[in-house]
């Protein structure tokens, strides 16, 4: 397995998963999950650089956000609304694993169907 | 979860390491094989199961889950609360439809300051504020009003959605668009396209409030018709009302007589009508029996209607209104000019009902308040006058028994004949679920709003189209009390007491509105629908209470009956239509005290905690109690009660014994008899009207004597025996050592008494308290229940005489929770502070102001 493949599929996936986003296309974190899945062979490295290209493309957006304006207050509201009124970190938490999960699932998905469609090399 | 590394790298047969094993049999081949194999697809089934979770919770949502994916995506969903939630800065905004370019001014506290260069820009520009703002919070009220919360909120709001459509406001607000004047399509029509400029503009941004998003829904562009239905709302609220299915259930179990002794037509207790007369004499209404009795299957009706309505949300029967305004005559006022104060008492929500803006074009000049959702400042003053409003809370409903018979299946007997049924279908799509099919049946007296039992329709005056809105534009161009009155001659629903004050020094008040008359009957029982006692019309409008500069210099509402007895209508009885009167006698009383008043004396008796009631009473118990058996610290208690000043301050702890005490009294006096007759109706529901009786007997006088009209009443309550109150001390000392401890001082109101402000989408974390507050539901400073909900939802004091206007309401502009200006201005209300109602001119030199440039 070489570095670069890995470094490529990893910034490859995060910059989908951010663009669809920015874009509202927020599912585009899974298409890039299986695109880091498909691209490093190894599961056990694909898989959790799928959930970071995930992670990362759902995060920047909130580091963005807490630069720009704050997250503070708008976390605090939506604890509230979500019932867990006085945690705000738990929006915070929830929207990174949204994307955790999304990338994480389809990298799994596209290793997984990989290994079992593509005959093992001899 | 497992991964299964076999999967990526299942033989590793290229390993130096491992050894060939080319000639094993076939079948060990396969055996080996056959597990990988097989790991690998449970992988990949698993793999395949947990993303399809992960994108079915995503893109669905789970149960009380939002779709994850679109809720909380960082830029377009939830989180972009964070940036509209940043203080408005000074921009130039592109707005369709407007004429010429519109200057939107905001102050550092949020109000804002709407200039525009013709009415029409008006309008529109106060529609993408409002909405700017005030989305969702407009998007609900027209759903509430037109039966389509269920297709957001699921089959939790299909019964509310149901009701909306039987009570008819969705169609009354199609036949006033219909009948619309060129005024008033002008205005709605360019509020809406303001509407719809924010509303596309914020679609595009991915600006949409937040509860849109996470309900997972877009709102529907917005049309005149909503915002009559956001005016229906509002009548809703105020005036449609259950009494008479209240007054037939108690009839039922009390029996006419006790029914008639304790819930009287007129108030048995003392009152502080602002209109005394000397009343039209030309009007000789018919007589009115005494009550009779309620049949039980009309008391069967009267009791599943009524479950039915105490099951609906609140705010969608009117539940007893609490405002205040009132006028000193410049003659009377320190600055020589007129004096006006006026505080609506509404549900306490946030976001506020109210927005706080001036309008600005060639035609109007206004400054108040208005309601998200429709275009007109509705409290407030222009250049010459101002005005509020309080509830007059006469009687608007009135409940029909259809005659049915099986051989006329689909009619009615109505004026000795039968008539069909005319009906309406609804189709109510419910968010789960599937639509919800409804149909509507229409007698000549409203809607069927029952069919258990008796077929009842209900006869409601917000179902009677009116130009509210017309009105309300005209109001705000008046100049004059002729001009003031002459624009609320055609205002119908809700009645409202109208304050006025103007430049020049006058004063007035009118209870605008209908006061229907009905041909014969008990109105305030369930009549039959044969015809004989339908509404025949209502009171003439120069006969309706009213009262201009009259020589004491002031007048005053709170909510009370606004005529005395002699008044030769029936507008409505004492029990849940009128208000006891104990905070217009207390206004009156501090209005009329010698000297001059001063906007500082408004503003102090809009906080004022002088419980009226307590002082009638305390007296009367601090001497019964004179001659009683009390232990060290009820003799405490007791002089607490004496030494009182009957104010219901957090401090207080004689509020704690006076609040306490009245309540073991009414429990004591009533609850006996309550349970001995099985009565179906909750008796605190009635604790007004009990404790109107039992003041007047306690004090042994104040019943008004029988008038020379029809109006007939039993006569005065007896006076309780002495026992009675030393009773109820005890029961109360004993409640409060048990709930506060042993020492009577300790017991502060604060301890007792809390105020809530509650978020409108009903999310308890993010409302603001419950805290300690001041005040009862008697009070001015109106806080009845525990926590209060309900109270003076905006104050405003003006001066004519200086022209200084001064306003504050619990809450802020913004519907964002997260934003500065959702509750910034809770804490000066609740400190009983006001803010300067700046113009637009004084609006521009302010500090921290910020503008929008709108062009077209």
């Amino acid at each position: 397995m070489k570095g670069w493949l890995l470094l490529f599929a990893l910034v490859g996936g995060t910059a989908i998963a951010l663009g669809g986003v920015l874009v509202g296309a927020w599912w585009l974190a899974f298409p890039a999950g299986m695109l880091v899945g498909i691209t490093v062979p190894q599961a056990r490295l694909g898989v959790p650089a799928g959930a970071l290209a995930g992670l990362l493309g759902w995060s920047v957006p909130l580091l963005v956000i807490q630069v720009r304006n704050g997250l503070g207050s708008s976390a605090s509201s939506l604890a509230a609304i979500m019932g867990f009124t006085g945690q705000p970190a738990i929006p915070v938490i929830l929207t990174c694993l949204v994307g955790l999960l999304l990338g994480l699932t389809g990298a799994w998905l596209a290793s997984a169907l990989r290994g079992l469609l593509v005959p093992a090399t001899r | 979860m497992t991964l299964d590394p076999a999967g990526e790298a299942p033989l590793k047969t290229d390993d130096p390491k491992t050894p060939d094993i080319p000639d094993l049999p076939t079948h060990t081949q396969s055996a080996r094989r056959c597990p990988r194999r097989s790991r690998s697809a449970i992988n990949a089934l698993l793999a395949l199961l947990v993303s399809g979770a992960v994108l079915y919770a995503s893109f669905i949502g789970a149960g009380p889950l939002p779709a994850l994916g679109t809720a909380f995506n960082p830029a377009t969903g939830a989180w972009t609360m964070a940036a509209d939630a940043a203080t408005v800065q000074s921009q130039t905004l592109t707005i369709p439809g407007l004429q010429q370019p519109v200057r939107v001014m905001f102050e550092k506290d949020g109000t804002a300051h709407v200039v525009a260069q013709t009415d029409a820009d008006l309008f529109l520009a106060v529609g993408y504020v409002h909405a700017r703002f005030r989305l969702f919070q407009m998007d609900l009220e027209r759903r509430q009003g037109e039966g389509l919360l269920s297709q957001v909120v699921g089959k939790a709001a299909l019964d509310s959605d149901r009701f909306e459509l039987q009570l008819g406001l969705l169609r009354t607000a199609q036949l006033e668009w219909a009948q619309a004047d060129d005024t008033t399509k002008v205005a709605l029509t360019a509020y809406a396209k303001g509407v719809n400029d924010r509303i596309d503009e914020a679609k595009k941004t991915h600006q949409l409030d937040v509860m849109f998003t996470l309900l997972g829904y877009q709102p529907q562009p917005w049309t005149p018709i909503d915002t009559l239905i956001v005016k229906g709302d509002m009548t809703q609220t105020l005036n449609f009302t259950d009494t008479p299915l209240v007054m037939a259930l108690l009839n039922k179990s009390l029996g006419p007589d006790l029914t008639q002794q304790w819930f009287p037509v007129l108030p048995p207790n003392p009152q502080s009508p602002y209109d005394p007369g000397p009343y039209p004499t030309q009007a000789k209404p018919a007589p009115i029996t005494v009550l009779s009795s309620v049949t039980d299957s009309e008391a069967a009706t009267a009791l599943a209607l009524h479950n039915r309505l105490a099951n609906l949300p609140p705010g969608l029967v009117a539940t007893g209104g609490a405002s205040n305004n009132w006028a000193v005559a410049g003659a009377k006022s320190v600055s020589g000019g007129a004096l006006m104060a006026g505080d609506p008492h509404l549900h306490l929500t946030l976001p506020s009902i109210w927005f706080q803006l001036t309008e600005d074009s060639p035609d109007y000049h206004t400054s108040g308040v208005s309601i998200p959702g429709t275009p007109v400042v509705l409290i407030g003053h222009n250049q010459h006058i101002s005005w509020s409003l309080t509830d007059a809370q006469n009687q608007q409903t009135f409940f029909y028994e259809e005659k049915e018979d099986s051989a006329h299946p689909g009619q009615y007997f109505w004026k000795d004949a039968w008539h069909n049924y005319t009906s309406v279908s609804y189709d109510i799509p419910v968010l789960g679920g599937t639509t919800d099919h409804l149909v509507v049946k229409l007698s000549t007296h409203g809607p069927v709003i029952s069919e258990r039992g008796l077929t009842t329709s209900v006869w409601w005056a917000g179902n009677i189209p009116s130009q509210d809105f017309s009105v309300l534009m005209h109001v705000g161009q008046a100049s004059n009390y002729q001009e003031f009155r002459d624009a609320l001659r055609d205002w119908h629903s809700p009645t409202h007491n109208f304050v006025y004050a103007d430049d020049a020094g006058n004063i007035g008040l009118i209870s605008a509105g209908y006061y229907p008359l009905v041909a014969q009957g008990q109105p305030w029982l369930p009549m039959p629908g044969t015809g004989e006692y339908d509404v025949t019309g209502t009171v003439p409008y120069d006969d309706i209470p009213q009262i201009y500069d009259p020589p004491s210099n002031i007048v005053w509402s709170a909510n009370q009956r606004q005529v005395g007895p002699d008044y030769p209508y029936y507008i409505g009885t004492a029990s849940n239509f009128f208000d006891p009167g104990y905070r217009a006698n207390e206004i009156k009383r501090v209005l009329s005290q010698p000297g001059k008043l001063s906007a500082a004396d408004m503003m102090a008796l809009q906080t004022d905690t002088r419980d009226f009631l307590a002082s009638e009473i305390t007296p009367i118990l601090v001497q019964a109690l004179a001659g009683d058996q009390l232990t060290s610290s009820e003799q405490q208690a007791r002089d607490l009660l004496a030494g009182w000043d009957f104010r219901m301050e957090t401090n207080s702890a004689a509020a704690s014994i006076w609040s306490t005490f009245w309540q073991s009294y009414l429990s004591q006096t009533f609850d006996p008899t309550w349970k001995a007759k099985n009565v179906t109706v909750d008796r605190h529901e009635l604790d007004d009207a009990l404790g109107q009786y039992l003041e007047a007997s306690t004090i042994a006088g104040g019943r008004p004597s029988c008038p020379p009209n029809a109006i007939c009443e039993p006569p005065p309550p007896p006076a309780p025996p002495l026992g009675a109150l030393r009773s109820a001390f005890h029961a109360a000392f004993s409640t409060l050592s048990t709930k506060l401890g042993g020492d009577p001082g300790s017991w502060t109101w604060g301890k007792l008494h809390t105020r809530v402000l509650e978020n409108l989408a009903q999310i308890s974390g993010l409302n603001y308290g419950p805290r300690p507050d001041r005040g009862d539901g008697n009070t001015p400073l109106a806080a009845g229940g525990d926590p209060s909900t309900h109270g003076p939802s905006w104050r405003m004091v003006v001066d004519w005489g200086t022209k200084t206007f001064s306003g504050i309401y619990p809450g802020g502009q913004s519907e964002n929770p997260a934003s500065t200006w959702y509750e910034n201005k809770v804490g000066a209300w609740w400190s009983g502070l006001y803010a300067p109602m700046l113009s637009a001119d004084e609006a521009s030199f302010a500090p921290g102001v910020t503008t929008w440039a709108m062009q077209p």
